[in-house]
């Protein structure tokens, strides 16, 4: 027995794809017969620590199944043992890393326990190591805090302290300026800090790349003399599946298989999990295949991670790559390449008709989908704009009457032709002959109407489509009339939400007039977006973080319930960035730049727009940038008062490109007025080119209240500007705060809501740019090299796009 | 603490004809199948029966089978008021009481029934390759009111000899038992799985001083038959093996290779058959390792040739080296070049470089024979 108790940090989340959908990291299968968590608990054992927390965030049930009551790591004591401390406030989001509010949450543990130190770690780390080690490491170095680092200096966000100090960090974690211990001991000007470097093999498995390294790795002799040691075993839940059978066709080289598996077929450096079965004439290569995964014959698996149950069909062909893995999801049924078509039904679609981000998404998808050699069409109605534009170039293919509200309304449909993707445009003088695109009363509808126009025009299509996406609340109505059509109930739909504060709330006799008879209407009112996340196959969104934070009432609001009540069938995919954007290409800016010669380019473009901005010019100038509406959305609440402590700082300089609120506009040009030589405001979209921002800046400012996905923050990054941003949707999935030990990441982000913790970034950035060249030169070059790929967004759509085609025919 | 019924495991004699692999080892914790031990089968059976009050009635070399068990909890068996009791020779006035045979065990033990106050007493063998549901079992003897109803199960009349042999009516009441007869009557042959009324059991044992009551077979079931009271068969259809030599040990691990569903062991509904963890790694096969119709337990590192094996855990097979029809003990290492061909491997042994051992007939290969039965080539 001995002096430690433990603390599991199980709140992070990491970035698992679909792997964390049904689990949380901990209970992530590891290498064919584990779970990620049986390492940290194992080592706990090997290293006699009897009282042991885990703080899980949401979805623990996964990992209690796996945990039972720890007897299988010596922890289910009559004194101590296990205890998992679940969130109490249920608002609380995946952080980095655990938070002293939420150790607080279960104060009474740390008072309780007698032991005389705790050691927090994650629960997603592999290794084999004695904390007794790092104790006495501690001790003699008399350290307040020690952080224990990987032998490549990588930092394993474990930690050791005394309990009297956690205490105390816990009980006054509402006044101080760090959030956790990594915070700590970054920031904290006063304690001892040591390091201890743990000198064996260990991964921190923060990521599906992460995940399939690790598990790699343990194809290598050494690296499994140093995870497996006899005199200290790794324990793990006891299965009943019996030894690993082999047929009379298997072949296999270099392989880890668990018991249970079948092999009959080919396997190459791959680890097969329990009662996995590879059929006869099936190949595995370079794949991580978890439990009970069936791979049928004639199938073939490369670079492939295959989630817990996933069924590869017979004759399909899985190929992923060593940079872009292809992960299942489980219970997944991966088939061949049956048919696909998908027809994406919006109200804007770039480049033909676009007032914000939703119409880049459907244009890329569509573009994309055609490089990916995917059969896809897009439907949008046709405004006048769009026939100035294409109008010879528009083919007319059909012609219906279309009865809406009792009265017939003429119909036409366009179409377009672009390689594999077709345009199609819905012609209505009634409806859609208006110069504006939104804003009209009768938007309910119209948006009505245009949905029916489109199923009633599916007909035209030689080929119909299998897959039917819609986006926003526009097209809410169209999973219900697509169920309610016996010629159409067999396609699946997907509907993406790209902002939940808009759902397009009309009046119930809409339901009456597209000829809906059976829906149950309540109240006065319909709402779109509510109709369609109810009726459509799956939803989804345009960001993981956002996904998440759709959970909770503070973002989606009235839809909590329902968004919660379909979490199964709800998806996070990051939007990309176009290739086009790009500083190298950019000729509006005043120097063109890549990464190699950014430093000097970022100089020039600067001066420049300190120039065309009329504020003092100079590189010893912290130049902020920001380019947005200025509305309550887009964090001005917490900017404002911030900035204008920020401001005076004596090279504090702030350009701001928008329109929007006169409350926040106002209240901005009051601190204009007080800085005139450093700060200059800009209000309206037209008056200077946005990218003199993206490219002159030095850091690129969004303190988002929310933001499903966003796209400046992309654009900064990769014009070399760093983004300094809440921890919020997409931003907190494409920035990752700068490290200093490790140097990575390519930003600075703040979680809480509130003008300090906006204050302190801004210091940390202004601090590091002043302070350390060398630092923020890595910075940027980590900012530049960030990827937002446009493909990638596609695939993982078509990828989702199969599994409803699938599920539709269960 | 009442219950209707509790089970008895016998384990019967020293295992002679397994040869060395129960020299220090009791029959139920010899290993089967790469990574099960005899006893699983029982022991997960009466777990899916929900029997959880389970005596086990042990005398030789009883250590390894005990730490194995443990409370019983791989098996659920850690039950608060149930569980395993192990019923071990004790001395009683100075005199050790050694079990001289089956029904001479229970009779020693009958204290442990009775507290129990169970109505019916089901005697099994610990070393037993099966899937049985006995709840089953037990609703066939209480449907018949049976005071005895004996297991059977349909054997090659060729193996009759080594059985008791039964005859049954359409009802399934017995009408004529044999132990072990040289021309048998029937192929119903008696699996050593009886349940008795507890009070029948009790009576059947008390004997006077001059009659000797020793074994089932050998004298209860005939003295039972032969009072007239109501005996039953219940024909068991399924795999069964009762393992008591090396060749019918190897012949069902060959059962095992030859049948891809064997006992429905990697199926998740009806039994499960638990064994113990043993916290070890999956095994590994490296670059030469060539493994057809074989299985292999946790832990192992394959480099050579396995054909038609079965591979305890934490066993090596290095490169060059050809196993064919074998069955490796757990904990095995089998040098570079080994050639084994129809032997069982006891465990823990290490066989060194090129050596060679390709029997005709099975033969189990221990640190106290290797060199007669093969040799290294150079």
């Amino acid at each position: 027995m001995n002096n430690i108790f433990m603390v599991i940090d199980a709140t992070v989340k990491g970035n698992f794809n679909q792997l964390t959908r049904h689990r949380m990291p901990g209970a992530m299968p590891f290498g064919a017969k584990f779970r990620l968590i049986d390492f940290t608990l194992s080592n706990c054992k090997n290293s006699g620590i009897r009282n042991v927390a885990i703080f899980p965030y949401g979805n623990y049930r996964s990992l209690s199944d796996h945990i039972g009551s720890g007897d299988r790591w010596d922890l289910s004591r009559r004194k101590d043992g296990i205890f998992i401390l679940q969130p109490k406030n249920l608002n609380l989001k995946s952080e980095d890393s655990i938070s002293f509010q939420r150790m607080y949450e279960h104060i009474e543990y740390f008072i309780r326990s007698s032991q005389e130190y705790v050691i927090v770690t994650p629960a997603n780390i592999v290794w084999n190591i004695d904390y007794i080690e790092v104790l006495k490491n501690h001790c003699q170095q008399k350290a307040d805090l020690t952080e224990v680092l990987s032998q490549d200096g990588e930092r394993l966000k474990t930690f050791l302290l005394s309990k009297d100090r956690l205490l105390n960090y816990l009980r006054n974690y509402d006044d101080l300026q760090f959030r956790n211990l990594t915070d700590v001991f970054d920031y904290s000007p006063s304690i001892k800090k040591n390091t201890y470097v743990f000198e064996s093999a260990c991964y921190l498995i923060d990521s599906t790349k992460a995940l399939f390294e690790a598990d790699m790795a343990l194809l290598s002799m050494d690296i499994r003399h140093q995870l497996f040691h006899p005199m200290h075993p790794i324990y793990s839940k006891e299965t009943m599946s019996s030894p690993s059978r082999y047929g009379e066709e298997a072949f296999i080289k270099n392989s880890i298989v668990a018991s249970g598996a079948v092999i009959d077929g080919t396997v190459y450096n791959s680890l097969i999990g329990r009662k996995a079965v590879i059929k006869a004439g099936a190949i595995v290569k370079n794949s991580v295949i978890m439990n009970q995964c069936i791979i049928e014959p004639g199938a073939q698996v490369d670079y492939a991670i295959l989630d817990k149950e996933t069924l590869v069909k017979a004759n399909a062909i899985v190929n992923g790559t060593a940079d872009d893995l292809f992960v299942s999801e489980k219970k997944q049924i991966v088939i061949g390449d049956e048919y696909l078509r998908v027809l994406q039904i919006a109200v804007e679609c770039d480049p033909f008709v676009k007032t914000g981000g939703l119409a880049d998404v459907v244009g890329a998808l569509a573009e994309n989908y055609s490089r990916l050699g995917v059969n896809s069409d897009v439907m949008i109605p046709l405004y006048p704009r769009i026939k100035e534009k294409y109008g010879i170039l528009l083919e007319m293919r059909a012609e219906q009457i279309i009865t809406y509200g009792g009265i017939r309304y003429k119909a036409a449909l366009y179409s377009y032709q672009n390689r594999n993707t077709t345009y199609l445009f819905i012609e209505s003088y009634d409806f859609f002959d208006r110069p504006e695109i939104y804003g009209y009363a009768d938007d309910g509808d119209r948006f009505a109407f245009f949905s029916k126009a489109c199923l009633a025009f599916i007909d035209v299509f030689e080929d119909k489509p299998n897959v039917i996406h819609i986006h926003d609340w526009h097209t809410g109505l169209i999973p219900l009339l697509v169920k309610q059509d016996p010629l159409t109930s067999n396609i699946a739909t997907l509907m993406t939400i790209h902002n939940i504060d808009y759902q397009g709330v009309y009046s119930a006799d809409i339901i009456k007039k597209v000829g809906i008879v059976d829906y149950p209407v309540f109240n006065l009112t319909i709402n779109f977006m509510e109709i369609g996340l109810n009726t459509a196959t799956k939803i989804s969104t345009v960001s993981q973080t956002y996904h998440d934070e759709l959970r909770y009432e503070y973002y989606s609001r009235n839809l909590v319930e329902l968004i919660n009540r379909r979490d199964r069938d709800f998806y996070g995919i990051l939007n990309g960035l176009s290739e086009e954007i790009n500083p190298m290409h950019d000729l509006a800016i005043k120097q063109p730049y890549d990464s190699s010669n950014v430093f000097e380019a970022k100089k020039i473009n600067k001066q420049y727009l300190q120039k065309v901005m009329e504020i003092k010019e100079g590189q010893e100038y912290f130049l902020i940038g920001m380019v947005t509406r200025i509305v309550e959305q887009k964090g001005f609440d917490i900017l404002i008062p911030a900035i204008d402590e920020f401001m005076s700082h004596p090279h504090a300089e702030f350009v701001l490109l928008g329109t929007g609120e006169e409350r926040y506009m106002e209240a901005l040009k009051t601190i204009e007025r007080k800085y005139p030589d450093r700060m200059r405001l800009n209000f309206g979209y037209e008056s200077t080119n946005p990218y003199y921002i993206y490219s002159g800046a030095d850091v690129f400012l969004m303190p988002s209240r929310f933001e499903p996905c966003g796209t400046g923050q992309m654009i900064a990054l990769k014009y070399g500007t760093i983004p300094i941003v809440r921890q919020t949707g997409g931003l907190n999935d494409t920035v990752d705060q700068y490290d200093l030990v490790t140097k990575k990441g390519n930003g600075f982000k703040f979680y809480n809501y509130d003008p300090r913790d906006l204050g302190f970034q801004l210091n940390n950035a202004l601090h590091l740019y002043e302070q350390n060249e060398h630092h923020w030169q890595t910075i940027i070059k980590n900012a530049m090299a960030s990827q937002f790929s446009l493909e990638n967004s596609a695939k993982a759509y078509v990828e989702l796009y199969r599994m409803m085609i699938e599920s539709m025919k269960r | 603490m009442k219950r209707s019924i509790i089970a008895m495991i016998l384990v019967g004699g020293r295992g002679t004809r397994l040869k060395e692999i129960t020299k220090d080892t009791a029959k139920p914790a010899v290993s089967f199948g790469a990574k099960y031990r005899l006893i699983d089968f029982t022991l997960s059976n009466l777990t899916y029966s929900n029997i959880d009050i389970v005596g086990l009635i042990t005398q030789y070399e009883p250590y390894e089978l005990m730490n194995y068990i443990g409370n019983g909890g791989s098996w659920d068996l850690d039950t608060i008021d149930g569980g395993i009791s192990f019923l071990t020779p004790f001395s009683k006035a100075g005199e050790v009481q050694w079990q001289k045979g089956t029904a001479h065990a229970i009779k020693q033990y009958f204290s442990f029934i009775r507290q129990y106050q169970a109505d019916h007493v089901l005697i099994l063998s610990g070393d037993h390759i099966y899937k049985m549901d006995y709840q089953k079992l037990i609703d066939h003897h209480i449907a018949h009111q049976s005071s005895l109803t004996i297991a059977t199960v349909k054997i090659d009349l060729k193996e009759a000899d080594r059985f008791g042999i039964l005859t049954f009516d359409e009802n399934t009441m017995i009408t004529n038992f044999e132990e072990k007869p040289k021309v048998p009557k029937s192929n119903n042959a008696s699996m050593g799985i009886y349940v008795f009324k507890t009070d029948v059991l009790e009576a059947l044992l008390t004997v006077s001083e001059s009659e000797e009551i020793i074994d089932f077979g050998k004298n209860i079931i005939p003295k039972a038959i032969a009072s007239k009271i109501p005996v039953y068969a219940y024909p068991f259809e399924g795999y069964w093996r009762d393992v008591g030599t090396y060749e019918s040990l190897h012949q069902a691990n060959m059962d095992m290779l030859d049948d891809p569903d064997f006992l429905m062991l990697n199926v998740s509904k009806g039994i499960q058959i638990y064994s113990k963890s043993m916290n070890l790694p999956p095994h590994i096969v490296l670059e030469d390792g060539i493994i057809k119709k074989s299985v292999i337990a946790d832990g192992s590192i394959i480099d050579g040739t396995v054909i038609h094996s079965t591979v305890g855990y934490q066993s090596v097979v290095m490169k060059n080296a050809r196993i064919e029809n074998c069955v490796l003990l757990p904990n095995v290492f089998i040098s570079e070049n080994v050639i084994l061909k129809n032997v069982i491997v006891n465990k823990n042994m290490i066989i060194p470089a090129n050596y060679c051992c390709t029997p005709d007939q099975v033969t189990v290969l221990d640190v106290t024979n290797l060199m007669e039965v093969g040799v290294i080539d150079e």
